[in-house]
């Protein structure tokens, strides 16, 4: 046994030590375990991708190092990224409290974290070094809910949301937005990450007199809820948030289970729409065997545009920073520019399902929509 | 809330504290035959839900026809388990086995993450879908099915233990080891004989849960909890108990979420259970055999 | 000094030398990286020193320690990133908030004993968690409160990297130093014995219940110190810093490591926080096998790391230091004040219909020997047990001296002169024979300095090693001093459990059996001894199943027939007394 262990260990140092050469780097600095990994291996795969096109015969190297759950983990992570030298930038956590703790550090160190995190705060506290190329939770959660006033023409919301930092931050913006478009929330409520069953809450918002049930619940919980909304007969459209139009999640239900489901996202790549994005979906489905998401795309994308600079002649991080804030990008899902704060991505896609096929069509499409400025 | 939707929700509670209760009953056995808790016992039920996701993709029949293959091989791994992280430990404090069994569970979490993926998965339909309606209420038939399968396999369970001569020397076993050898009983076989107990009725909880509320890696921790919570508040180390323990919890998290709201519920099951605890220390249904003074 | 002297130093030097490599390591040997990961461990070695207060001394399996580390963690947040406090405000209150919350609710929670005290503490912490989380506009809710800046004291600002890591180092030598000596010496063997011998430690006088208050208030105090330093290391406090994860960390660590010992936390954090870096190299299954590798210390060393290198030392040390002189004890032995050491008036017990003790009417006078006969099952145990206070008399009343003690708690009734064997020896097993009776000069004197949790100087266990030496020579157990209990012999056991009631300097010593096992020659010395205590004041009640040796000493003799005393008088008296050949002399010759 002691043999053994004393092997593990002295086979995993040439691994960790193995950097001779200079590459330019670009870690991923993601959650690979732990509850948030379903977003993180998106996030993983997308830079992934991005680094392994290459940038015109320039040495890329990346490293995957997993945030696991928390700040500090995701802090000794960072560390570990920058001790390697020539890093210019680094694929960062999608976890928001991660991206809190890292981004002081970042700011230090003067790396540019890429991101797809939507917790509103992360470009409002006056860092440089972020740059956030999913769209942010006022943009986003703007868009799902005037799809529900606006298109859906629905004004008594019933609101399920999560009690971690996704679900939390996307009540906070969702709550805003439905005042600022005159609907009201008849119900609200937080249900744990372990929660099995949300008939409890669905009763509630029928009781309450919604007339639609809008998610803001990670993927497993909102396919229960769309599941379970189903088998109850609740009658009530559902918008949910972006963990809904994660093909991971519509393959927990059937199709007539999706029947008038809607989700927001940045992009649907799995339903595509553009010549880029679908070029993008293609070259995923054949590097890892499965369907793309929109965190995917917005992390391939941000990544390209990194390397976009580096191709330009940038060799320091502090140039790609200049450039990731200086310049806009056509990507796969959108075009994206810094809005000086490091929020990249400012559309914003409904995405609905017809109750026949677990990929939806694209419902609507907001372009800059106002407020994202 | 009109009869039909209360009527609905205690259905569900019912389904789910049924399942809840064969997890809470894989607890109890190891506790009664080892005293220590096995902290991997949540993430052999998420195991469990996985190996039903796998064996659905290779053979696609309903998840009932998938059941016995699955208690075997969940069998097999509860063998392990108690060969690897019980038996090299098993003349040492219980602390001991707290640290291998969470070092399992950290392997079975992560080797579920590595092999399938952080996405949720949906288990195999136990039954042809479709459901009852009546009384306002829908009766789903997966949902009934959890309830059958978790009565007759804890009706088997306790069949076993109370009328068979292998139960009467896995209780001799667990009241005490060092006598039982003297009759002669093998102990290290008789705890193996528990681990496998257990792990293929939490492999079976796994099955049942996962079909109607999907599987994840990471979901170990919580149902561990729950059972932990059902097991004392049954009283430590009763077989009855745990299960009215188990129906406890999920009532908890249905029905009174239902009334409250669900943070609430979740606050209000911890107030409930220190009052139990204050007011009658040894559970609310008393221990099976009291400690020495 | 030469090798040979560097090996035979006290056991300081290795733990120096440790210090001094971490240091090295750290000063020159350390990147950023390597900085971060040893800051981490310093936080949770801190934890794990608490935990081991109450999990490794007191063996109660607490669940609320991750709960501690986060109320200190937030305390700390809220008062540095929102209001700006100063480190010397902020640290201080960060170690006051758990202290507070363990003391509100560790009434209601210590009583409860094994699993329903692990429940408690885990609910509690489950609770604390659901408030975090939804009390969002104190603690942020999930997404936690960013903005915790450097540790700031004063204008001095602790930057990130080697600073850090020296001041959270600088913090766990702190508390090291004060963990040890509020564990080490009498104190750890008191605690020793409340763990695995709570009945042999009531009767020592030890307040076992007093002994958990002070071992979860302190360790709610690591606790939120090393949360308050995580809060620091981390800048954003969030749910996942009081989430269970936390608690089982410190868990395997405490138990990797070593439970009891102050080194272990050490070893424990440093090898547990460094484990899955040296594995990152294999990526997505990193986690797969530090989960193995913690598996296979806890099944290679179950005892701790700590106890494992303990061993090793002290088998490359080439001698051992001497044990203290034989000593007579200081203090002259003591007297009943009044006629009667111990009195029962009508004392009575029932257990469900069955009464064990009837009325019994019997004293003890300071100075005699009183006989208890009476077949099996007639009750003498349990009139031995409601002397003592080991359990409390349906009716009647128990006086030690002349002050009622009816109803007090063992220990209570220990610390008013009363000693006691039991009829199965009750001995901390992995102690020595010497430091088994060592504990019971050190309790003789204040047994609640023992559980008191403040800090004790060095050198108070020499003089009650050396007084024991002289208790074990003297109950004819000086041979086998030096081993350990679980080692020894039935009779020799049955002598180290006498000389360790008799060290205690009782004014009524009440012995059950204790010639069970014992040779004829060992039984004759016994009797000796008995002698002379008795000569020297103390009372003596003794129960036995050899009437012989009982009648052969005794003063007066009293004989119990189901329950109820139905002869007491001289040996002589009791010999013929009918109703004694009736009930239990009948086939006696």
């Amino acid at each position: 046994m002691r043999n053994v262990i004393a092997a593990i260990v002295l086979s995993s140092i040439p691994l960790a030590l193995a950097s001779a050469a200079e590459p330019l780097r670009l870690p991923i600095v993601v959650p690979i375990t732990g509850p948030l990994a379903l977003e993180g291996a998106s996030q993983r795969n997308g830079a992934l991708l991005a680094i392994e096109e290459g940038a015109g015969g320039l040495e890329l190297a990346t490293e995957e190092i997993d945030t696991a759950a928390s700040a500090e983990a995701a802090l000794t992570a960072l560390a570990r990224a920058l001790s390697r030298p020539n890093v210019l930038a680094v694929a960062a956590t999608i976890f928001g409290p991660q991206m809190l703790a890292m981004m002081p550090v970042a700011e230090q160190a003067r790396v540019p974290l890429i991101t797809v995190s939507g917790t509103a705060r992360l470009t409002e506290l006056g860092h440089h070094f972020v740059f956030r190329f999913f769209p942010a939770d006022p943009v986003v959660k703007l868009a799902q809910a005037r799809y529900v006033v606006e298109d859906a023409k629905r004004s008594r919301v019933a609101l399920l949301y999560q009690t971690t930092a996704y679900g939390q931050s996307g009540r906070d913006a969702l709550g805003e937005a439905f005042r600022k478009l005159g609907a009201s929330i008849v119900h609200e409520e937080g249900l744990a990450l372990g929660v099995k069953d949300m008939a409890p809450a669905l009763a509630k918002a029928k009781s309450a007199g919604a007339d639609v049930l809008v998610l803001q619940l990670h993927s497993g919980p909102t396919a229960l809820a769309v599941k379970q909304a189903a088998a109850m007969k609740l009658g009530l459209p559902i918008v949910a948030g972006s963990a809904m139009h994660q093909p991971s999640t519509a393959a927990l239900l059937e199709p007539a289970e999706l029947a008038g489901v809607c989700a927001e996202s940045g992009s649907a790549p799995a339903t595509g729409g553009t010549p880029e994005l679908e070029r993008f979906a293609a070259a995923y489905r054949k590097r890892f065997g499965s369907e793309p998401d929109g965190f995917a795309a917005a992390q391939y994308d941000g990544m390209r545009m990194a390397i976009a600079a580096l191709a330009k002649g940038a060799r320091t991080p502090d140039a790609v920073r200049e450039y990731l804030a200086g310049q806009s990008h056509q990507g796969a899902a959108m075009s994206y520019r810094s809005d000086g704060k490091g929020n990249m991505a400012h559309d914003a896609v409904i995405v609905c399902y017809d109750g026949q096929s677990r990929t939806p069509r694209l419902a609507k499409r907001y372009a800059n929509p106002p407020g994202a400025r | 809330m009109d009869a039909g939707s209360v009527l609905q929700l205690g259905f569900n509670a019912l389904s789910l504290g049924c399942a809840y209760a064969l997890v809470a009953l894989g607890f109890v056995l190891v506790i009664n035959a080892v005293g220590a808790v096995n902290f991997a016992h949540g993430d052999l039920v998420m195991a469990g839900g996985f190996l039903a996701v796998a064996a659905a993709q290779i053979w696609p029949a309903p998840g009932i026809l998938i059941l016995p293959a699955l208690l075997v091989i969940m069998a097999a791994m509860g063998v392990v388990l108690g060969a690897v992280a019980y038996l090299p430990l098993a003349k040492r404090p219980p602390s001991a086995v707290f640290v291998s069994t969470i070092a399992v569970g950290i392997m079975l979490q992560n080797g579920a993450n590595a092999l399938f993926g952080a996405a949720p998965r949906a288990g195999p339909a136990l039954v042809v879908p479709g459901h009852w309606t009546g009384a306002g209420a829908a009766f789903d038939r997966q949902s009934l099915a959890v309830i059958v399968v978790s009565l007759i396999l804890a009706g088997a369970f306790r069949f076993v233990l109370t009328r068979t001569q292998l139960g009467r020397s896995l209780r001799a076993v667990a009241a005490d080891a060092e006598m039982a050898r003297a009759l002669g009983i093998d102990a290290r076989l008789h705890i193996l004989g528990a681990f496998a107990a257990a792990a293929a009725l939490a492999g079976a909880a796994g099955l049942l849960l996962s079909q109607r509320y999907f599987v994840t890696p990471t979901e170990g921790t919580g149902l561990m909890l729950k059972a932990y919570i059902a097991v004392v508040i049954g009283g430590w180390g009763r077989w009855g108990g745990a299960v009215l323990g188990a129906l406890f919890v999920a009532a908890f998290e249905v029905l009174v979420a239902a009334w409250l709201a669900q943070p609430l519920a979740e606050a209000l099951l911890c107030a409930a259970v220190l009052a139990v605890l204050f007011v009658r220390p040894q559970g609310v249904f008393g221990e099976t055999h009291g400690r020495r003074a | 000094m030469t090798a040979r002297g560097i090996l035979d130093a006290p056991p300081a030097l290795p733990l120096l030398l440790g210090a001094v490599a971490l240091g090295a390591y750290a000063a020159f040997g350390a990147d950023e990286y390597a900085l971060r990961v040893l800051s981490t461990a310093g936080t949770f070695a801190l934890l794990v020193m608490g935990y081991q207060f109450v999990f490794g001394h007191l063996g109660a399996l607490s669940l609320a320690q991750g709960a501690f580390f986060g109320l200190g963690a937030y305390a700390t947040a809220i008062l540095s990133s929102r209001y700006g406090l100063d480190f010397s405000v902020s640290f201080p209150v960060s170690i006051a908030v758990p202290v507070i919350a363990a003391a509100i609710v560790a009434a209601p929670v210590l009583r409860l004993e094994t699993h329903y005290f692990a429940l408690a503490t885990l609910v509690l912490a489950q609770g604390a968690l659901v408030a975090v989380l939804n009390w969002e506009t104190l603690t942020g809710g999930a997404n936690g409160l960013p903005g915790v800046g450097a540790v700031r004291i004063g204008d001095l600002a602790v930057a990130r990297g080697l600073p850090m890591a020296a001041f959270v180092w600088c913090a766990v030598g702190l508390g090291a130093l004060l963990a040890w000596r509020l564990v080490h010496g009498a104190s750890g063997m008191a605690f020793a014995c409340l763990r695995d011998r709570p009945l042999a430690a009531a009767a020592l006088g030890l307040d076992g219940a007093h002994a958990r208050h002070g071992a979860f208030l302190m360790s709610a105090a690591y606790g939120g110190a090393a949360g308050a330093l995580h809060a620091h290391l981390s800048g954003v406090v969030s749910p996942e810093s009081i989430e269970f994860p936390v608690m089982v960390s410190c868990l395997t660590m405490a138990v990797i490591g070593g439970r009891a010992r102050v080194a272990g936390a050490i070893i424990g954090a440093l090898l547990l926080a460094h484990l899955p870096e040296w594995f990152r190299g294999f990526e997505r299954t990193y986690l797969i096998a530090y989960g193995a590798a913690a598996l296979a210390a806890v099944i290679l060393a179950p005892a701790g790391l700590a106890e494992l290198f303990e061993r090793a030392w002290d088998r490359l040390r080439t001698h051992h230091p001497a044990l203290p002189t034989p000593s007579r004890p200081a203090t002259a032995p003591r007297r009943a004040a009044t006629s009667a050491a111990l009195a029962l008036d009508k004392a009575s017990k029932r257990f469900g219909g069955v009464v064990a003790v009837d009325g019994v009417t019997l004293d003890l006078k300071a100075g005699e020997i009183l006989a208890l006969i009476g077949a099996n099952g007639s009750g003498k145990s349990t009139l031995i047990n409601l002397a003592t206070g080991f359990a409390a008399p349906d009716g009647g009343r128990i006086a030690v001296d002349g002050e009622d003690v009816t109803g007090d708690p063992a220990h209570a009734v220990a610390r008013r002169g009363v000693a006691r064997t039991f009829q199965a020896t009750d001995l901390v097993e992995d102690s020595s024979a010497l430091d088994n009776v060592a504990l019971a000069c050190a309790a003789r004197v204040g047994p609640e300095r023992l559980t008191n949790w403040r800090p004790h100087g060095r050198g108070g266990m020499a003089a009650a090693r050396a007084e024991a030496r002289w208790w074990l020579a003297r109950f004819g157990g000086a041979q086998t001093e030096g081993q350990k209990a679980r080692e020894l012999p039935a009779g020799a056991r049955r002598l180290v459990e006498c000389a360790r009631a008799a060290a205690r300097n009782p004014l009524a010593l009440v012995l059950d059996e204790p010639g069970a096992g014992l040779s004829a020659a060992e039984k004759t010395a016994l009797a000796e001894r008995l002698r002379e205590l008795a000569r020297d004041g103390t009372g003596i009640l003794i129960a036995d199943h050899d009437t012989e040796f009982l009648f052969a000493i005794a003063d007066r003799v009293a004989c119990l027939d189901r329950g109820r005393l139905v002869a007491l008088g001289s040996p002589q008296d009791v010999r013929t007394d009918p109703a004694v050949i009736a009930a239990y002399l009948g086939n006696a010759p």
